[in-house]
């Protein structure tokens, strides 16, 4: 990689931030929009993906010398596959209601970019204590935008925090209504827009503006 | 790539090698996890159907989030499995095959009868129960358990909200004829006013998803009418 060595703090806060993977990679877009609806799910989600992010970067760090690179992809597809369906028998075990709610998403983090993207971009180049810290900063940086996404739909959706209702009676009885469009999938997109324009804005967030100047 | 003289072949093999071992160790893996937490999971799902139950018999409130506990002992308490044959009549359960039933009793009077119901879905399958009041035609509430439909437009069948539209609603029209509960295109005030207490309110955006279900329900309680009529015929109560 042609990136100069990093701290382990940077490579863990990396993610997280300045490297956001929805908010600068754009990556994981199609799952941020759908488990946003209520903050519950995001956050159930935001700890799966962290979970199978830093694992998968920390088993793919240490067989990167013994992955042969021609079926290096369809190597870490199999691990990452691997833990998905284990987190899922997981969650079906212990947190049924959530699992129900999240239904098909879970599966799907098997086909997030996020996860593959680091497993190329970082785990196959780097020691394992480095890979396992880019997976949950990446995975944490996931599911904080995830987060910030589901508090502004769900508040705004169906006037509710973390399932509890803030919106007093007394506004409803004044004519306040929740906004329908925030429950559905278009709402997100104008969340998470609205999120990558903030955070790109703020100085020093983004790469673009260092080069820029 | 370590060693520098390595043969073609030799990282062929190394491959086929590499693959094979990932593939049993992951294998082993995933049978672990599920053979393991097996159990658990057959537990969650026979508390969820049972919570489903008590939802459709009105006994818990179609929000209301009960525990485990709560669930287990008032579905031990108030609901009694039956089993009926196809004329309606009672045999003891797992006597003869027949169409199974709960039957929710309230100090031995009948409060109501939960059918379960199995329809077609747009996507899959849509599994749910439906309970009728003792006078045989009268809906005293509706739940799905399971589906696969859109989350968001079909997937609203699972929703309170939908599901609340079925209390009160009858399975025969004003014709005395069985006509099953149907899911309306839109809003059950478009629909003239003799029709629509066998009518409930629509999903927009789930024109297919009403269409299936609505089938899937007239299917359903169609079976079970036999067990409809002897209950209207005698008030309520069920000989056994």
């Amino acid at each position: 990689m042609s990136e100069m060595k990093l701290t382990l703090k940077e490579t863990f806060f990396r993610g997280i931030w300045k490297e956001n993977p929805v908010a600068y990679q754009v990556l994981g877009i199609c799952s941020a929009l759908a488990v946003t609806v209520q903050m519950k799910t995001a956050i159930v989600m935001g700890i799966a993906l962290t979970v199978v992010t830093g694992m998968s970067n920390l088993i793919i760090s240490m067989l990167r010398k013994k992955i042969p690179s021609t079926i290096r992809i369809i190597v870490e597809l199999t691990v990452i596959a691997s833990l998905v369906i284990v987190i899922d028998q997981v969650l079906q075990a212990f947190l049924y209601d959530i699992s129900k709610q999240l239904s098909v998403f879970v599966g799907l983090i098997i086909t997030n970019c996020i996860v593959l993207g680091r497993a190329e971009a970082f785990a196959l180049a780097n020691d394992p204590l480095p890979s396992l810290l880019d997976g949950l900063g990446n995975g944490l940086g996931y599911g904080l935008i995830l987060v910030a996404v589901a508090f502004v739909r769900e508040l705004l959706g169906a006037g509710k925090i973390v399932g509890f209702s803030v919106i007093p009676q007394s506004w409803m009885d004044a004519g306040y209504s929740h906004m329908g469009l925030m429950v559905l999938a278009p709402g997100a997109f104008f969340i998470i827009g609205l999120l990558v324009w903030l955070k790109n804005s703020l100085p020093g967030a983004s790469r673009e503006e260092k080069t820029a100047q | 790539m370590s060693e520098p003289a390595k043969s073609e072949q030799a990282k062929r093999r190394h491959a086929v090698k590499f693959a094979a071992i990932i593939s049993v160790v992951c294998c082993l893996l995933i049978t672990g996890a599920s053979t393991g937490l097996k159990p658990f999971q057959q537990e969650n799902r026979a508390l969820d159907r049972q919570k489903n139950i008590l939802r459709a018999a009105g006994i818990v409130a179609l929000d209301a989030k009960p525990s485990r506990d709560q669930i287990q002992s008032l579905f031990r308490e108030k609901i009694h499995e039956a089993v009926v044959d196809n004329r309606g009549n009672f045999m003891k359960p797992g006597e003869v095959q027949g169409l199974s039933l709960y039957l929710y009793r309230e100090k031995n009077i009948l409060k109501a009868y939960v059918i379960p119901i199995e329809s077609r879905g747009l996507w899959g399958k849509i599994k749910g129960y439906i309970a009728l009041e003792p006078d045989g035609r009268t809906v005293s509430g509706f739940t799905v358990y399971s589906h696969s439909e859109t989350p968001g437009l079909g997937g609203e069948i699972e929703k309170a909200w939908f599901q609340k539209n079925f209390v009160g609603k009858k399975i025969y029209n004003s014709a005395h004829e069985f006509v099953s509960v149907s899911i309306a295109r839109g809003s059950v005030d478009s629909l003239p006013r003799d029709t629509r207490i066998n009518h409930v309110d629509g999903i927009s955006g789930a024109t297919l998803t009403g269409k299936y279900l609505t089938r899937g329900l007239k299917e359903n309680l169609k079976q079970y009418e036999a067990v409809s009529v002897r209950l209207r015929n005698n008030k309520g109560i069920i000989r056994e």
